[in-house]
Formats: C-alpha cells, structure tokens, sequence
C-alpha cells in the first residue's frame, strides 16, 4: 500500500488543509507531529510538558484522515533536527513519498514534474495510487534542457524507445508523451507539457495555476538546494498550495 | 528494589516514570520519540568546549605563580584524576543513556539523599563555576582596554566586577531567547581556541628547548617540585577539568550513544590534558615563579607577548575572552539541565523545568542559573570560586565512582552497559578515592563553604523529598 508522510508542527498550531485531506484519502497516511527545540532544551522536558497537547490534536488529525478514507496512524517526535528525523520516520514508516502542507480547496487537478534526474517509475506508480478512480486530473510537466545526459536506468524514458538517436528536445517530448500514455492506459485524465524557456524553477512555478496540488520527485541535495533551501521547500513556498516529494528510493534499492 | 521510582514529595508530585526504549537513532517512551541528534565530534565539542575554556587562560599565572614548572604535574595529576573519573561515568552512561548526567547516576546507584544533593549541588558548583570564568573574563576585558589604550584608573576590580555581572546578564538573556545556532557557534569558537593553542604552544616548545631564542626576564625563583604543593595546585586547578561529564548529561540526545559516549569523554579529557600541561610547561618556562605572580588572572597575556610580541599578547586576549565566554555560556546551559534533572524527579518543585512556547527555552531553570551566577561574580573571589566548584563537582565524581560499583554489585535488571570498564573494580575504586582525596589539598575556607553547601542540600531533602524513592529505578 502506498503510504504517505503528513510533518505538522504541530505545537505550532500548523494543520493540514481539507483539500489535501481529501486528495490522500486514497493512500495511508502517516501523520508525523513534530516541534523543534532549541539546542539549550532538552528535549525530553518538551515532551513532559507538551506530549498530551500534541498528542491529543495528533490524534484528531489522524481521525480526520480516516474519515477522508485512507488508513492513518500519528507518532510525535521532539528534535533539534528537522530534516533529519524526517528521513528517519520516513524510513522506518516506509513511506513511499511526504507532503509540504500548504492551502488548498477541493483538488481538481495535480501538476506532476518530471524535471531533472527523478525517479520517473516510482513517481508515475505513486500518481496512480494517488487518483485512484477519481476524478482528479493530471498535468505532466517537464522542463527540457533540465534533463541528464540518458540515463539507461530512467524507465520512462527507455520505454519510449528512441533516446538514443533524438535530439534533446525529441527525448523530452518523448519522455513525456509515454509517461502520459501510462496514466491514460490506468483510466488518468492526463495532459502535458513542456517548457523550454526559462530556469526549469520559474518554469514549474509559472505552470502552476490551474493546479491544486504538485508532485514531484526527491533531487540529491545540490550546491543550489544548499543555498536556497530544499527544492521542494521552495515550490511551496512559491505555488502556496499543497506538494507531495516522492522518495527517491534507487539507491536504496541498489543497495539491498 | 523496584525498578520504578516512587514517593511523593511536600508538593505532592511523584517522579516521572515511564517505559523507555533506546534505539541508536531515537529514544522512545510511550507517546513520542525524542531524536538523538549529537554526533561524536558534537559530543567531544561539549566536553572539549567547556573545559578547555576558563582554567588555562586564567591558572598558569595563579598556579606557575606558587610552584613554576611543577605545575605542569599538577594539571597531569588533574588529567589522571579526571580519566579515573571518565571510565565509569562512561560505563554508567551506556548503560543509561539519558539525559541527567551524574545526578542520574547517583541517585539511581545510591538513592534519593545522595542524588538530591548531588543534583542539587551539581547545580551549585555550576553556578560557582559560571561566576568564576565571569570573571575571568571581567579580567581579560580589563587587559583587553589596556591594551586599546583605555587604562582603568585606581579601582580596576570594580570594573572587573561590573563587566562579570553585565556578561552574566547577557549570557542568561541570551539562553532564554533561544538562539538557534549557539550551539555551531560554540563548536566554531572550540576550533578556533584549539588552533589558537596549538600554533601558540609549537612556537613555545620551539622557545622552551632553545630551538628559538626569544629575550625572557631573568628570575631566581626556583620550581617547587614537592608533592603537597603539587596535589594543592592540582586541587586548585581541577575546575580546568570540569565538563567531561556534561557529556553524559546530553546521553539522551546522542547518536549510537554506546560507542560515541566513551569515545566523547575519554577523548575529550586526553585532548585537553595534552594541552594543559603543555601550555603550563611553555608559561612556565618562559617566565619564573615570581613574574607570574605578579602577572595574576592574565599572566597569559605577558608569555604571549614574550613570545610573539603585541601580536602575541593580542591572540592570548582574544583568545582568553572567546575561552571565558564560551565556558560561562556553557555552564550556564549545563546548570539549567541539572535543574531539569532533579525536578523531574520531584525533588525540585516541577515548575522549576517550565518551558516557554514562545521561544522553546526552560526560562524558570535559567533564571535559577543566572540570578546566583551574578550575585557570586559580583565577588570576584577568582580562588575561592575555582575551588568550591571543583569540590562540589569532585564530590559527584567520587559518588558516580562509588555509584559504579554499587550497581555492580546489585545488578538490577535493565543493567546492561554497552562498554565496561576493564580492571573490575579497580578504575572505579581509585577514582573515588582521588576525587576524595583532591579535596583533603584545598583551601580551608573553600572546604568550608562546600560542606556548607552540601549540608544545606541535605536539610532540603529532609525536608521536600523525603519520601521520594529512586534507588534502583530506570
């Protein structure tokens, strides 16, 4: 089943609007409470202070989800590190992407980016299992001039067949239409596009209205996430609406 | 023996018990999961940074001043004593790796009376320690205008006072506020100090076995090399040492706590003894017994001018000023954690660990840190100060000590230390013993205002928490 990660800070009076409620409601959800401390505090003595408040709005949050429709269960964790005990939760939840809450209505239709080195396979499985039978439309987006050199390992992109001899605008388009004739073929409303002009940022940022909600893919952090914060921070941080980042789990797959 | 604590103190609150799992990555109790977060470069940075702190910048000129260069034993005497004392706080830390430090252990090896003074006067010694680096740092600030050209008129320890109070303030405004990287400035301004020292003392040992000349006064005072007088300095000087154990107290907060424990406070202790007796061998040697003396609190200051010149005396200062801050700043973030320790243990009245949500801080605990921290550094009893927390501290070594092989001897149930101390009871035993022993070498009246400490510590138990039991538990 496929399970996503919920973080709310959730002493901080952050909550996850209606509309990304009902969008989960066909996956499982883990919702994970967590609040950050600074380093002069222990964070044992938060959780003797605030466990029972955090805990008991956890809880509601959880019957929420389950009232939208999917399994849902809550932990509650206090840290000095955001990140990291994001990546840690998410591994022992196995969860297969988390989402940046930020403000929606009813979703209607989600932008999914294929920009850049993601996993293009496990974003396309996790976009299905999202929409399920609904009604729920999906705009694919890809950046061009933003993709590696080939890579054998992309499936989408090695579906189409052609990689090897199109130009790089060929390959995008490409890469495009056989994810788009995937989601079709699984019952998806699924439209394209690719944009060739501008930083592929601005780009996603600038195909955003008309969409409720975008998915998009893990990245390794790079220098640039370094400087300006994680990728995905920034996309919602700039379209306000909802983002669901989808775990990059190759490496691990390699590894096993 | 029951492996939960029990009791109710006179407020009518019961110590907080609850079931707990370790993990390397997370602690676990019943409703939430705290994250371990300190790696072990940030554990040796906590024991590093707050010993190498105060004690090297302001004793080569108190300790050099009364025995030369026997006082490079003194600080390898305070070394070993401290190792003594690292081994078993470092068995008992794998074995409860929480966060509450020596108190923890104690009142957990030897109950309720031994834990609440220890973790009472754990925070008293800190408090006495906070004041003391203060002022050192009211001393260093002083050279610091000197040397700008602002010279201080007749009452320059007025001044002294006044800037140890102002930073006092500052330092605890600065807790309760919360600033989100004092913890990676702290690490920045250890790194730095080290390199400082370690540049410093290559060009020292150079000098101090003729390698390089530099022009020295000449003295005729001799080194003491007498073991009373040695063990008396070392008495004196073992505040250098305090901070190890601070490592235990972030146990809960540590990453694979079972190895990176050890390997923090062992290391930490090696590291800075190597420096200590190396910085007192080049101090000392540069200069006799009796211009060290006349030196005082930044005699320091004159070896690093003898050395490199101006140069030399400014990096001294900078450094000494970065070395106080960060130990008070230290201290004053240790103290309010040792609060915390007890008072979860009802042995303090439980709003004494509030937070505020606002900024996330335990204000009422640092209020409690920094109130007496100020009214001490008003003192400016440098001596004084430096003593009664080294014998409040080695109190609580000698009783972790002891708290050791009392476990040993009881084994509860959930006693399984993931490193053990080799040689069986010897380590511990020998530690216990030196940590008595140190304090029988201090000053009388420092000895006095320790015993009176403790002995106040004691009258609280009788009287707040006389039913709490915590012998035993988890």
């Amino acid at each position: 089943m496929t399970r996503v990660l919920v973080p709310v800070a959730v002493l901080e009076g952050e909550s996850v609007s209606p509309g990304l409620m009902s969008l989960l409601g066909g996956v499982d959800v883990t919702v994970l409470g967590y609040h950050v401390l600074p380093e002069q505090t222990p964070p044992d003595q938060a959780r003797l202070q605030f466990e029972e408040r955090a805990t008991s709005a956890l809880e509601d949050l959880s019957q929420e989800f389950r009232a939208a429709g999917g399994a849902a269960d809550h932990r509650l964790v206090f840290t000095h590190d955001r990140e990291q005990t994001f990546d840690r939760v998410a591994d022992e939840a196995e969860a297969d992407a988390f989402a940046v809450p930020g403000t929606t209505g009813d979703v209607d239709r989600v932008l999914v980016s294929l920009s850049g080195d993601v996993d293009v396979d496990s974003l396309l499985s996790f976009v299905e299992a999202l929409v399920g039978g609904r009604d729920i439309g999906v705009t694919l987006f890809l950046a061009g001039g933003d993709a590696p050199p080939t890579a054998p390992s992309d499936g989408a992109a090695a579906d189409a067949g052609d990689g090897a001899t199109a130009d790089a605008g060929d390959d995008d388009a490409a890469r495009l239409a056989a994810a788009a004739d995937r989601l079709s073929e699984a019952g998806i409303d699924a439209d394209t596009t690719l944009a060739t002009e501008g930083s592929p940022f601005d780009a996603l940022i600038d195909a955003v209205p008309g969409h409720d909600a975008v998915v998009m893919g893990e990245r390794a952090p790079s220098f640039r996430s370094l400087v300006f914060g994680d990728e995905s921070g920034r996309i919602a941080a700039a379209s306000v609406g909802p983002v669901l980042v989808v775990r990059d789990r190759r490496d691990a797959e390699k590894e096993a | 023996m029951t492996d939960e604590p029990r009791g109710r103190n006179l407020d009518g609150d019961a110590p907080v018990a609850e079931r707990v799992v370790e993990t390397e990555e997370a602690t676990i109790t019943e409703g939430a999961e705290l994250e371990r977060t300190i790696g072990l470069s940030g554990g040796l940075a906590i024991g590093i940074g707050t010993m190498i702190g105060a004690g090297i910048f302001v004793f080569p000129g108190l300790a050099g001043g009364e025995i030369g260069t026997a006082a490079a034993a003194s600080f390898a005497v305070g070394g070993v004593i401290a190792l003594l004392v690292a081994l078993p706080t470092s068995e008992l830390a794998t074995a409860m790796p929480r966060s509450g430090g020596g108190y923890y252990f104690v009142s957990r090896g030897l109950g309720t009376l031994a834990g609440t003074v220890i973790g009472l006067s754990l925070w008293l010694g800190l408090v006495f320690a906070t004041a003391f680096y203060l002022v050192g740092l009211g001393f260093y600030a002083l050279d610091a205008l000197a040397q700008i050209g602002l010279t201080v008129g007749a009452e320059p320890g007025g001044i002294v006072s006044a800037i140890a109070v102002l930073a006092g303030v500052a330092f605890t405004v600065l807790n309760v506020t919360g600033t989100e990287n004092a913890a990676k400035l702290q690490n920045g301004i250890v790194a730095l100090l080290l390199s400082m020292l370690v540049a410093f003392l290559g060009f020292g040992l150079l000098e101090a076995f003729g390698v390089v000349a530099v022009d020295t006064p000449p003295g005729e005072a001799a080194d003491v090399w007498e073991a009373v007088p040695i063990l008396s300095v070392a008495a004196l000087v073992f505040t250098s040492y305090l901070g190890f154990a601070q490592v235990a107290t972030v146990a809960g907060e540590m990453k694979d706590p079972g190895r990176n424990l050890p390997l923090a406070m062992v290391g930490s202790v090696l590291i800075v003894t190597v420096l200590y007796v190396l910085t007192i061998f080049v101090a000392t040697s540069v200069f006799q017994r009796n211009a060290l003396l006349a030196a005082g609190e930044t005699a320091m200051v004159e070896v690093g001018r003898a050395l490199l010149g101006p140069a030399g005396a400014l990096v001294i200062i900078a450094g000494g000023l970065l070395a106080t801050m960060s130990s008070a700043n230290a201290s004053i973030l240790s103290t309010s954690r040792a609060i915390y320790g007890v008072s979860k243990d009802a042995l303090l009245p439980r709003r004494a660990s509030r937070i505020n949500l606002r900024y996330g801080t335990p204000h009422v605990a640092l209020g409690m840190a920094g109130g007496p921290v100020i009214v001490l550094a008003a003192t400016r009893q440098v001596q004084l100060l430096a003593e009664v927390a080294s014998f409040l501290h080695l109190v609580m070594y000698g009783l972790m000590c002891v708290a050791l092989v009392a476990i040993r001897r009881d084994r509860p149930e959930w006693y399984d230390p993931e490193f053990v101390v080799p040689g069986g009871p010897v380590v511990p035993v020998l530690g216990a013993l030196a940590s008595f022993g140190l304090i029988a070498f201090m000053n009388r009246l420092s000895i006095a205002v320790g015993t009176a400490v403790i002995a106040v510590t004691a009258g609280w138990y009788f009287y707040y928490a006389r039913d709490v039991e915590l012998k035993g538990a988890l």
